[in-house]
């Protein structure tokens, strides 16, 4: 299409020679294309920018204690100077797991009630809905957890699960100790609550991709409604739905605010979930700014890298999927 | 010629989105074991007629049938009905290709499993039987595990009609079903409904003259919503009856 | 016919289970939103606006300095951020159109838009904070800033790209230089678009916490001194919350009210403004 060529083909040069009179301002077009380019690469400058600062700052603490150690110690002691990412690590990815444990049926369950059961006229207004709940900001999850939620799990939720599942073998592990509601439980629920709206809409995009055609195709064998969606919508957008659960997965893992109300930040091992104990990023909210000695900052600095490094993983895996996902689309 | 009524049309008319009438009062027969084909220009209802027959309609809100469709004693578009029974009896090739993504065996066996035959040699049996039937099972018989996906858009086509065959209906609906296709595949899959109408009805949309010309028994000439003229295939394309259908098949107007 | 009874209940009962997760999910949202409403009235006063904090555990005082903190934060935020964002999306959508560095930083962007905000409150304060030896409300804005750049740098990207190439064409035929076709026919074809990537950004910022823990840091007393650590409301809010007086409890909560409706307010904008260009 000689459209898209000359699209294709135009170079940012001012049409000098257009309009006999005319005389074009090439210097603040020149301009003007500069400022806009450095904005740009200023992304690229952040980014770069933040993993050397982070490592630099970390030195300190890298060559105290070095990778593998760091990462599987469990100490954490400022008077001694002895720390560890193992506690913090481990609670960051077992709140984590329960969050998507929680969030992942009801987002699949959003998306395909959204997409496929919902009447036409409630569908923009669910699908509004569940956006807002993405538009609260995690320190309201916080609070919410902390005053209404934590309550609510250690009155009533958390001796129940006790009673009940907790008499089978490896519940029974999970379950024990006293529930106080301020728990690595309540912390996971909060975050998965949290995350639902993003791997519910991502699922949602992903399902609305699936050709009508290919739909009325398969009704036409003499399916039901749900066979549909089990065996072909389901199948053909698992790629996008994939993608969006990852997405949601690195939310989980950053995610600061919607946690350190309701973790207490106590560096131990958890002997169960209803025990307290803390992620990388409620242990940097609550002790960045008390960290009075070098080593001791550069550790927390070190849990920062260690994050960033994680996200930037995750972000790549997602990126993965939902390029997949467009292949599969073509 | 011995021809036992299979469906028939009676006072039939469509309405989609409520009130917006697209089939009106249509009145005909559909012969056992023939292939009868319905033509007109784009947007004369033909593929709404079809969509008719196995109550695709059904799927979208707001859409309401009038009049009867008689299949085996019993109106079809009555709300008693039950779709799934309905559609294991008249099965529906589509214009486009559309394979599941699954291997060539689970695509054939979808159909079969749904209605709980889980018997490994009976299920390999039927597939055998149905991809043979659909003219495909030389072409495949070495690599039905591969993706249904990889297979050539003729082959496609061939494989969802094989599918179709798989739950054995007495009826087959075909939408335009080569109009994604090169001329080569075109000409395969005519030979094979020609072949298939010893065992199936067949009932073919086409906007293709010359090919409701060649392979269909009965020809239906359907304009603005309205069937003009139903008869044998050769006295529509030679003697039409009607001003209309004369003018359309010597190709005044398409 | 064989097992219809049967796949006619899975699909009932899978039919079910999506409405009840739905259900479930409608609930959560009404049951904070609710929650925030029902505490947070409680504590909203005229005096929360115009009295500062009393001292810990005294009854009475307001937030005034976490009002006005907040407010000059998110001003200067979007400051830095905004402009940045709008000229880079501009870059990645006219300048850099078949440059493949610009799908590279494309990437880089989606990256910058997926860093945890306490991430990038620790970089300003290695990068702002420990060198100048204090913290500031200007490293606040800064956190807060590099999180709105890359949102906006994507959406302005994204709906300038969606303006088409004939429209500019028309406007060169006319003798116009690239720069004026930008401003003058591609920026006022996308504004409500880019508007609303402003407007999105924003929302998500007002509500961080994370990254100002540790730049602007908080500030008991009145102050509008953006060189000092300064107030804001989410920082008091956590502080607050998780601190032992009742006094504190409910101001946290008047506080959290207040953000939300404010962010509530700015979504259904920036929605309203998105259905009105799609006439």
């Amino acid at each position: 299409m000689a459209f898209t060529n000359t699209e294709k083909n135009f170079k940012s040069a001012s049409p000098r020679t257009f309009v006999g009179n005319y005389k074009s301002p090439a210097f603040i077009d020149k301009f003007f294309h500069v400022i806009t380019a450095v904005s740009s690469f200023l992304i690229i400058a952040i980014i770069v920018g933040i993993f050397f600062v982070l490592l630099k700052e970390s030195i300190p603490a890298i060559s105290q204690f070095g990778f593998i150690k760091f990462i599987f110690s469990t100490n954490w002691d400022p008077v001694r100077e002895l720390f560890g990412a193992g506690v913090p690590l481990f609670g960051t990815l077992v709140t984590t797991i329960i969050a998507l444990c929680f969030s992942i049926p009801l987002s699949i369950g959003v998306a395909i009630f959204v997409t496929e059961l919902a009447p036409e006229k409630i569908r923009g207004f669910i699908g509004g809905a569940i956006e807002l709940l993405a538009a609260i900001p995690s320190i309201i999850y916080g609070m919410w957890g902390l005053f209404t939620l934590a309550p609510i799990m250690a009155n009533y939720v958390e001796p129940f699960l006790q009673n009940s599942l907790g008499m089978l073998p490896v519940f029974n592990i999970l379950f024990r100790g006293t529930p106080i509601g301020i728990d690595l439980f309540t912390a996971g629920i909060v975050l998965g609550i949290m995350i639902i709206p993003f791997s519910a809409s991502i699922a949602r995009d992903s399902i609305l991709l699936t050709p009508q055609i290919l739909k009325e195709s398969t009704y036409a064998l003499g399916t039901t409604h749900w066979e549909v969606i089990k065996d072909v919508i389901l199948p053909y957008s698992k790629y996008g739905i994939f993608g969006g659960i990852v997405i949601s997965l690195g939310r989980a893992l950053g995610e600061t605010m919607a946690v350190a109300f309701v973790l207490g930040n106590k560096n131990k091992l958890p002997t169960s979930l209803f025990d307290a104990t803390t992620t990388v990023t409620v242990k940097l909210a609550n002790e960045f700014t008390e960290a009075d000695k070098d080593l001791y900052l550069s550790s927390l600095f070190y849990l920062v890298l260690l994050l960033f490094l994680m996200s930037f993983v995750i972000l790549a895996i997602s990126k993965y999927f939902l390029f997949k996902s467009k292949k599969a689309h073509t | 010629m011995n021809e036992t009524i299979e469906i028939e049309v009676k006072n039939l008319s469509f309405y989609y989105n409520g009130n917006i009438r697209a089939l009106k009062s249509i009145n005909f027969v559909v012969y056992k074991n023939l292939v009868t084909a319905l033509i007109g220009p784009s947007g004369c209802g033909k593929t709404t007629l079809l969509r008719c027959f196995n109550r695709m309609h059904d799927l979208y809100p707001k859409n309401r049938y009038e009049g009867e469709i008689i299949l085996d004693g019993k109106n079809i578009l009555s709300s008693d009905i039950d779709l799934i029974e309905l559609r294991s009896k008249i099965g529906m090739v589509f214009q486009k290709p559309t394979p599941f993504p699954m291997t060539i065996f689970e695509n054939i066996a979808y159909g079969l499993r749904l209605r709980g035959i889980k018997n490994k040699t009976e299920l390999r049996d039927r597939v055998e039987k149905a991809l043979k039937a659909a003219a495909l099972f030389d072409e495949v018989k070495d690599k039905l595990n591969v993706s249904a996906t990889e297979l050539s858009g003729g082959q496609q086509q061939r494989l969802v009609i094989a599918r179709a065959l798989a739950v054995e209906p007495e009826i087959l609906l075909f939408d335009e079903p080569t109009s994604a296709l090169d001329p080569i595949s075109t000409g395969k899959i005519e030979e094979l409904l020609v072949e298939l109408k010893k065992t199936v009805t067949i009932i073919i949309v086409t906007h293709n003259m010359q090919q409701a010309a060649r392979i269909s028994d009965w020809t239906g000439f359907m304009m603005l919503g309205e069937l003009i003229e139903y008869d044998k295939t050769e006295k529509i394309f030679t003697a039409p009856a009607k001003k209309l259908t004369e003018e359309y098949v010597t190709g005044r107007f398409g | 016919m064989k097992g219809l009874g049967y796949r006619k209940f899975k699909n009932h009962f899978f039919a079910s289970l999506c409405t009840v997760m739905t259900l479930c999910g409608l609930f959560l949202l009404a049951f904070i939103l609710i929650d925030i409403i029902i505490h947070g009235i409680k504590g909203v006063n005229i005096e929360l606006f115009l009295k500062d904090p009393a001292p810990p555990g005294v009854e009475g005082g307001g937030l005034r300095n976490a009002f006005i903190g907040h407010l000059l934060i998110t001003i200067f935020a979007v400051l830095l951020g905004v402009p940045a964002g709008i000229l880079g999306g501009t870059y990645l959508a006219e300048y850099g159109r078949n440059n493949p560095i610009a799908k590279f930083i494309g990437v880089f962007a989606d990256i910058m838009v997926s860093v945890p905000a306490i991430v990038i409150g620790t970089f300003v304060y290695a990068i702002v904070v420990k060198p100048f030896g204090h913290f500031s409300g200007f490293a606040g804005s800064l956190a807060l800033a590099i999180i709105m750049f890359p949102i906006v740098l994507r959406t302005t990207e994204n709906m300038l790209s969606l303006i088409p190439w004939s429209l500019r064409e028309a406007a060169f035929a006319l003798g116009a230089p690239y720069y004026k076709v930008i401003l003058q026919v591609v920026y006022r074809g996308a504004r409500a678009g880019i508007l609303t990537g402003v407007l999105l950004s924003l929302a998500r910022v007002i509500g961080e916490a994370a990254p100002l823990l540790f730049t602007s840091f908080n500030n008991n007393f009145f102050s509008t001194d953006m060189k000092k650590p300064i107030a804001s409301l989410t920082v008091t809010i956590f502080q607050y919350a998780t601190g032992p007086y009742d006094i504190w409890h409910n101001q946290a909560w008047a506080a959290a009210f207040a953000i939300t409706i404010t962010i509530l307010i700015i979504t259904l904008t920036a929605r309203y403004i998105i259905k009105g260009t799609h006439k």
